[in-house]
């Protein structure tokens, strides 16, 4: 059955979520954290997988979850302290649990004892007393329907409303001189509501349709102690009822039942007629409104008719004002009736109020391009501008700022649908630096910072492997023995920090450690080895830390257990590159080093400065522009190598002419050409040549391996106002690009 | 008639979504008891369906804030539990619950004990 196929998938879709809950709430935990929200949180999530489980029938996850909750209930109620050794069991459960989810969704059968051990742990420590796992009886309630028969009561005519009420002496022909007469099977049921029961939005004549369907019944209101009009109370309640039910096979309980919801806010008493073989006290001898018979010929008023009565001064609860004859012939429980009887209900389900959605993200994806479409639609039109139209249309110049001003706002909207936390991966981090510790036999603590920053969900998606990656990196030869910290005055245990920050439109991503830093002499050693750099290329400290990124760097010595598994750094930094954002490496001997993620809010769109090249339009991406000058006024220097340098308030810049780069002939004098000066990664500037500055504006970036194939030095293509193409300049590409020719 | 189910977790919100609306019920939903509140404040519904453990406002809180408006006194609320004490229920019911569901539920049950607190 699909539908349930469906609801499987949005089930273990949602556990997936919630174990990803449950390690993040139990690394903070075992961080010290162990404040009630936090076990809420657990408890909630276990509570959560094991309702789904039971709706598709995994027993097997269902007890195992049940017998867990338990125990974090009572730890949560404080009855178990949750010391070290219960935390452990918990994380250790919560593998249990996932590898249970993972056997329901593959029908991978486990080990039948699979994870009984933890069980009986559980129960150990909840010390048997819970008090059994077994599931409330559930309803078995069928809305049969069931003519109530009202032959015997004569429609009535309305009788003087006075306070007096009904003067229906209606004591029927049940004499109570009568001798034993065979009353099995009928019943008499009393009620009288609390006004805690209309509170709760419970509704006798409910009980009563549900009542009726349990046998043949006649309902009689007392109104016995409705008190004069004048010291009526609103929310007061003055009505009781009386029932009689026959039926063969009726029992206490299942009358009882009917009442399961109100039990506690009313006054109920059942009694067997049968049993006690003779008719208890009838109701009170007191004036009742409507009687079951009245033999007296005396027309009785019908149930509409005393609701009317009431109503006048009964509280305005709805309980009392549908009351009707007919209605009594209970109908079964019809669901199509009920939508029928909501005229406003419309046909189909469309959800008002729904609070969130979830929307297929090709859906999401699509308003992004159309937006970003509309950005240089919009950055088209502004071009068109002249000076001459801007003197001659002010209106429609006015016009085009609020289109503009409108426009962005659209498009951080959509950007913010796609925005989410960090969280989501970082959350991953704390299990995996906890199984690293282990492995290394090193004592590590992670912190995460900010976490709640959001970022595109592309890039969060390709984030948890470079992540992972570069945390394993850290914990392997950053990070120190204890008795090497110990002895170089460190505390034992080494901390690696993950933050994440907005700094202007970037994200960046640090990930820290306080261990003994980049062994440079080494990485020096291991790059000139293999060809990375050439032999007597002299580098500063900054870019041998930079050389661990580089292709082909990553070492044979360094491949362990844990960061060598055949990747090296070098692949965080091209996944990195991917999604548009950059790496950048520091670290400082014995003190640790800092790898930091440049990683841009969203791929769609990109503030870029759009330069000539030669004749074609490129366009380079506005975050990493520096300043503008013109060539004429630039201090060049020639090096000896050949290349030029620029001289920047006593800073030496290396230049690139783009020309040359591209291998396309300049089409301007040198004179008259232009500087961009950017800033790569770490701080590094690079001077770009450029024919001619044509201007500002967005593009949408379209990716040229998708379409073609990866250029170095070009980070994609985009499409202009006018329909040309222009390419990306990559910066940091043409910098290390460059690093790499030299080298080579 | 309009069912406003109130659960954090997706899987019971989509059950009883399906549940409902193949009999015929409109379904508005929400994730916690606050998100259910704002759809009360907006929204005129028939019946609700809540969950007790949720995150940031959960079942018993929210039954508390929807009894104390005036608006909703008579409104059917039913609480959806798997609970197997019977403290929950009594707190639900003494927060205002109307009735319970327990889960797993049975379709048919469902919408029999639906019937049971509304017309």
């Amino acid at each position: 059955m699909s539908d349930l196929d469906d609801f499987k998938a949005t089930y273990f879709d949602e556990c997936s979520e919630l174990l990803l809950e449950l390690e993040e709430q139990f690394a903070a935990i075992e961080g010290g954290d162990r404040s009630n929200d936090r076990l809420n949180a657990v408890f909630r999530a276990i509570h959560s997988i094991k309702g789904g489980g039971g709706a598709f029938g995994f027993s097997d996850l269902v007890a195992f979850a049940h017998a867990y909750e338990t125990l974090l209930d009572k730890v949560r109620g404080g009855e178990i302290p949750l010391t070290d050794d219960v935390a452990a069991l918990c994380i250790h459960s919560n593998d249990v649990v996932a590898d249970l989810v993972n056997a329901a969704r593959t029908g991978v059968p486990l080990p039948p004892e699979y994870g009984a051990d933890e069980k009986a742990r559980f129960d150990a420590l909840c010390s048997g007393d819970d008090d059994g796992g077994e599931p409330i009886e559930e309803f078995d309630i069928d809305f049969v329907p069931v003519m109530v028969n009202f032959d015997d009561v004569s429609e009535a005519d309305e009788e003087s409303a006075d306070e007096e009420m009904v003067e229906a002496e209606a004591d029927s022909d049940a004499g109570s001189d009568e001798p034993a007469v065979d009353r099995s099977g009928q019943w008499e049921v009393r009620f009288r509501p609390h006004s805690e029961l209309y509170a709760r939005a419970n509704d006798p004549l409910l009980l009563f349709r549900e009542l009726a369907s349990l046998g043949q019944m006649t309902v009689t209101a007392v109104f016995d102690e409705v008190p004069p009009l004048s010291d009526f109370e609103p929310f007061g309640v003055y009505c009781e009822w009386q029932m009689t039910l026959v039926s063969p096979t009726l029992t206490e309980a299942a009358i009882r039942e009917v009442f399961e919801f109100v039990d506690g806010n009313c006054d109920l008493e059942v009694v067997d007629l049968g049993s006690i073989g003779k008719r208890p006290p009838s109701r009170p001898a007191a004036k009742a409104a409507a009687t079951e018979a009245a033999d007296d010929g005396e027309p009785l008023p019908s149930f509409a008719d005393l609701a009317d009565t009431v109503k006048a001064s009964t509280p305005p609860k709805q309980a009392f004002i549908p009351i009707r004859a007919e209605p009594m012939t209970v109908k079964p429980a019809v669901v199509g009736d009920a939508a029928a009887a909501a005229p406003a209900a419309s046909e189909g389900e469309h959800r008002n109020g729904v609070q969130s959605i979830r929307v297929d993200l090709d859906k999401v994806d699509r308003v992004v391009n159309m937006v970003g479409e509309l950005v240089i639609t919009q950055s088209m039109l502004t071009q068109q501008m002249d000076d001459n139209l801007r003197a001659r249309y002010q209106e429609l110049v006015r016009g085009l700022e609020v289109l503009a001003q409108t426009t962005r706002g659209l498009q951080d909207s959509v950007m913010a649908i796609r925005a989410q936390p960090v969280k989501s991966v970082f959350s991953r981090m704390p299990r995996l630096v906890r199984e690293l510790a282990q492995k290394t036999n090193k004592k590590i603590r992670l912190e995460t910072i900010g976490e709640n920053t959001e970022i595109d969900k592309t890039v969060i998606e390709q984030l948890s492997d470079p992540l992972t990656h570069m945390i394993r990196n850290s914990a392997d030869h950053g990070i120190e023995t204890p008795e090497k910290r110990a002895a170089a005055g460190k505390s034992e245990t080494g901390v690696i920090r993950l933050s994440a920050e907005q700094a202007g439109g970037n994200i960046l991503i640090i990930v820290e450690d306080d261990g003994a830093g980049i062994n440079r002499d080494k990485v020096l050693q291991v790059a000139r080895n293999r060809g990375v750099i050439g032999p007597d290329q002299q580098l500063t400290d900054e870019q041998i830390d930079q050389l661990i990124f580089a292709p082909g760097f990553s070492t044979a010595d360094a491949v362990s257990d844990i960061s060598g598994r055949g990747v090296g750094m070098d692949v965080v930094l091209s996944n990195i590159k991917k999604i548009g954002g950059s790496v950048h490496v520091r670290s400082w001997t014995g003190r640790g080093t800092r790898m930091t993620l440049r990683l841009p809010l969203t791929l769609a769109v990109l503030d870029v400065m759009l330069v000539r090249v030669s004749h074609n339009p490129y366009v380079i991406p506005l975050s990493s522009i520096v300043e503008t000058m013109q060539t004429a006024r630039a201090a060049f220097e020639r090096v000896p190598s050949g290349g030029r340098v620029l001289q920047v308030r006593g800073e030496y810049v290396q230049v690139i002419d783009l020309c040359e780069r591209f291998e396309m002939p300049s089409s301007v004098d040198e004179k008259n050409r232009f500087v961009v000066l950017c800033e790569a990664e770490g701080s590094v500037k690079i001077a770009l040549v450029v024919d001619d500055i044509i201007g500002q504006q967005q593009v949408v970036i379209k990716s040229l391996e998708e379409n073609f194939e990866s250029i170095e030095g070009i980070a994609g293509g985009t499409i202009l106002g006018d329909g040309n193409v222009a390419l990306i300049v990559d910066v940091q590409g043409l910098k290390t690009g460059t690093l790499h020719r030299n080298a080579a | 008639m309009r069912v406003l189910t109130v659960d954090d977790s997706r899987t019971i919100l989509a059950m009883l979504h399906h549940t409902l609306s193949s009999a015929g019920f409109e379904v508005l939903q929400a994730d916690d008891g606050q998100k259910g509140l704002d759809v009360l404040a907006k929204e005129r519904v028939d019946v609700v369906i809540t969950d007790i453990n949720m995150p940031v406002m959960d079942g018993i809180e929210f039954i508390k804030h929807v009894r104390a408006t005036g608006a909703y006194n008579s409104l059917p609320i039913l609480i959806l539990t798997t609970e197997t004490s019977q403290d929950k229920r009594d707190q639900g019911r003494a927060a205002g619950g109307t009735g319970w569901i327990v889960k797993p539920f049975d379709p048919e049950k469902l919408i029999s004990v639906i019937h049971r607190v509304v017309h």
